[in-house]
């Protein structure tokens, strides 16, 4: 009856149900709840930065998650590159090839795994079924999920830095595009695993829900061969999987050569850009199919009965 | 609410129900389980949108003007929704950071009201169901709401329990909170309600303040005859006794319903004692009693089978 005001507005109220007297007297908002509607963003900022400093908390008291999301890609990293010993990779000593590359997997760890695993506790504890009867939005409650993640992905991304600084390698040529590929690898990887949680009944079953995932990224991801070295029925479908634009791009943004199905030429900051921009647009994709996919599947409640 | 109307698939767990809560006062939603109770609350605390049927909380729309509704609202679940990993302190923390962002901050010290300042830094997964409990109502309560939702809230507490949460409760009504309770205790409603509805099977049956709907129970005499008279006993006020005959004499209980309920049980028994004494009789362990909500509440749920 009583139609919605417009946006941030004042209006006026009519036939009430509750808490109010019934007689159709109109009631006024109290400035506390339109201010807090017409600075909608700036409450789902803040309730994203408490969400993720909670999910980082319990995360450090869970150690079996932290072994996952923290140490394991780390160890990864660390297998491949004891692995290729000597070797050189696209005229790169293998150790830099493949850390280089590291940081575009981390989005599947740090966010992917890691929130598949948080979604799927909260939901099962009710917490998500709390916080939506509560002050936070839909978005405010993701993008809690997604910072938290993205927070411990750049910290691991920072540690592998450090660590290609240690073996001589070379400092980030490009830390814009390193920063965008990141956050747009957070991005992706947070809606598929909203998307993976709602397939997922309990965090131990989580352990096989995320295995899909995770091995059609790691075995597609260019982790130790650039794709321009492999036979097209494989580079080509590999293009595809979500963290080939991350992997390809983030080596690109820190060598400044093209490695985005280059073979590694030098590029300037202008080329590292344009070379980037088939890749971000795999990755704008992704985000779409991960978007509606998360739509579809999440949920909200626990599957009752 | 007005007509409210909801379904899971074929299932209509709420077939148009209306009441109306008024400001400052204290409603109680009576029902057994699988009345329709929660869906109800689900829609009222805007988890779900409204099937058909117009329903208004503080005068607006409790789905779609979420924002502006939920600061001013407060929301006890029926059970879980905590982090097994924060303590009793960090959960308050959280909680009240995410209503101080929308500009509603914690009010004094919640836990102390609710009798859990000893348990501030218990782990909530090592907390007993009634413990869960209160902190649910710390949450609920933490920055002083308008309106107050509480779906069944002492469930699995203990007496003592029980009755400091009513405390609470009254405490908070007494500062003009309006509140929503749904319960199964027929006690808690009785002692706390100023209005209440029974509901079963998705509609309401009976409404109206406690009195009202206790005097609709009607108020019952009953005793015992050695033996019954010729032409039985009288009819009192239009009603009819009903009489169990066993080996030693009679059974005979009136149900008085109808007229006013104040003075009907003493108008009842000037006609039967005077029959009485007419016939010389005495009427063996006499007793008045006064009908009850939970006379009410059986004859609802019977009725309906």
């Amino acid at each position: 009856m009583s139609t919605s005001t417009g946006e941030g507005e004042r209006g006026p109220m009519t036939t009430s149900t509750i808490g109010h007297d019934g007689e159709g007297s109109p009631m006024t908002t109290s400035t506390v709840g339109t201010r807090a509607h017409g600075s909608a963003m700036l409450t789902d900022v803040r309730h994203s930065v408490r969400l993720a400093r909670l999910e980082l908390t319990v995360l450090g008291r869970n150690q079996t998650a932290l072994f996952t999301v923290l140490f394991l890609p780390l160890l990864f990293g660390w297998m491949f590159s004891a692995l290729a010993g000597e070797a050189v990779i696209a005229g790169l000593p293998a150790e830099v090839f493949v850390l280089t590359g590291l940081p575009g997997l981390l989005p599947l760890f740090a966010v992917f795994v890691n929130l598949v695993n948080t979604f799927t506790a909260r939901r099962e504890e009710l917490v998500l079924r709390r916080l939506r009867g509560g002050q936070v939005s839909a978005v405010g409650i993701l993008g809690g999920a997604a910072l938290g993640g993205l927070a411990v992905q750049l910290v691991q991304t920072g540690l592998v830095l450090a660590w290609l600084r240690a073996v001589d390698g070379p400092v980030p040529a490009n830390i814009p595009l390193l920063l965008v590929a990141a956050v747009l690898g957070a991005a992706v990887f947070t809606l598929l695993a909203a998307a993976c949680s709602g397939l997922t009944r309990t965090t131990e079953h989580a352990q096989v829900t995320v295995l899909p995932v995770l091995f059609v990224v790691m075995i597609g991801a260019p982790l130790f061969t650039p794709l321009s070295a492999q036979p097209p029925q494989l580079a080509v479908p590999a293009e595809f999987v979500p963290a080939t634009p991350i992997v390809e791009i983030t080596r690109t943004a820190i060598l400044g050569a093209d490695f985005i199905g280059g073979a590694g030429g030098k590029l300037t900051v202008a080329g590292q850009w344009l070379a980037a921009l088939p890749s971000l647009g795999v990755l704008a994709a992704w985000l779409l199919i991960a978007a509606i996919a998360a739509k579809v599947l999440f949920r909200w409640d626990p599957k009752r009965g | 609410m007005d007509g409210l109307r909801q379904a899971y698939g074929d299932f209509e767990a709420v077939r148009g129900i209306s009441f109306t809560v008024r400001p400052g006062e204290l409603f109680a939603l009576l029902g057994t389980n699988g009345a329709g109770k929660t869906t109800t609350m689900d829609v009222l605390e805007g988890l779900r949108p409204a099937r058909q049927g117009d329903v208004r909380v503080l005068g607006l729309d409790p789905h779609r003007q979420r924002r502006r509704l939920r600061p001013r609202v407060g929301v006890m679940l029926q059970e879980g929704g905590f982090v097994g990993d924060l303590t009793v302190a960090e959960t308050v923390r959280v909680w009240g950071g995410l209503s101080a962002d929308v500009g509603r901050p914690p009010d004094g010290d919640v836990l102390e009201t609710v009798g859990l300042a000893g348990k501030a830094r218990t782990r909530v997964r090592q907390l007993s169901g009634g413990q869960k409990r209160r902190l649910d109502l710390a949450l609920a309560v933490l920055s002083r709401p308008e309106l107050l939702f509480l779906d069944e809230p002492t469930t699995g507490m203990d007496p003592e329990a029980r009755r400091d949460t009513w405390d609470v409760i009254k405490g908070l009504r007494a500062a003009g909170t309006t509140v929503l309770l749904t319960t199964h205790y027929l006690e808690e409603a009785e002692r706390l309600a100023d209005h209440l509805a029974i509901m079963h099977e998705g509609t309401v049956h009976v409404r109206g303040t406690v009195d009202e709907v206790v005097a609709e129970a009607g108020d019952r005499i009953v005793f015992r005859l050695p033996r019954l008279p010729r032409g039985g006993p009288p009819s009192l006020l239009d009603t009819t006794a009903e009489i169990a005959r066993s080996g030693d004499g009679a059974a005979v209980t009136y149900t008085l319903t109808g007229t006013s309920p104040a003075g009907r049980a003493h108008a009842a028994l000037r006609p039967l004692l005077a029959w009485a004494d007419e016939h010389r009789l005495t009427l063996h362990g006499l007793e008045i009693r006064k009908g009850t909500l939970e006379d009410v509440f059986l004859r609802v749920v019977g009725d309906a089978r």
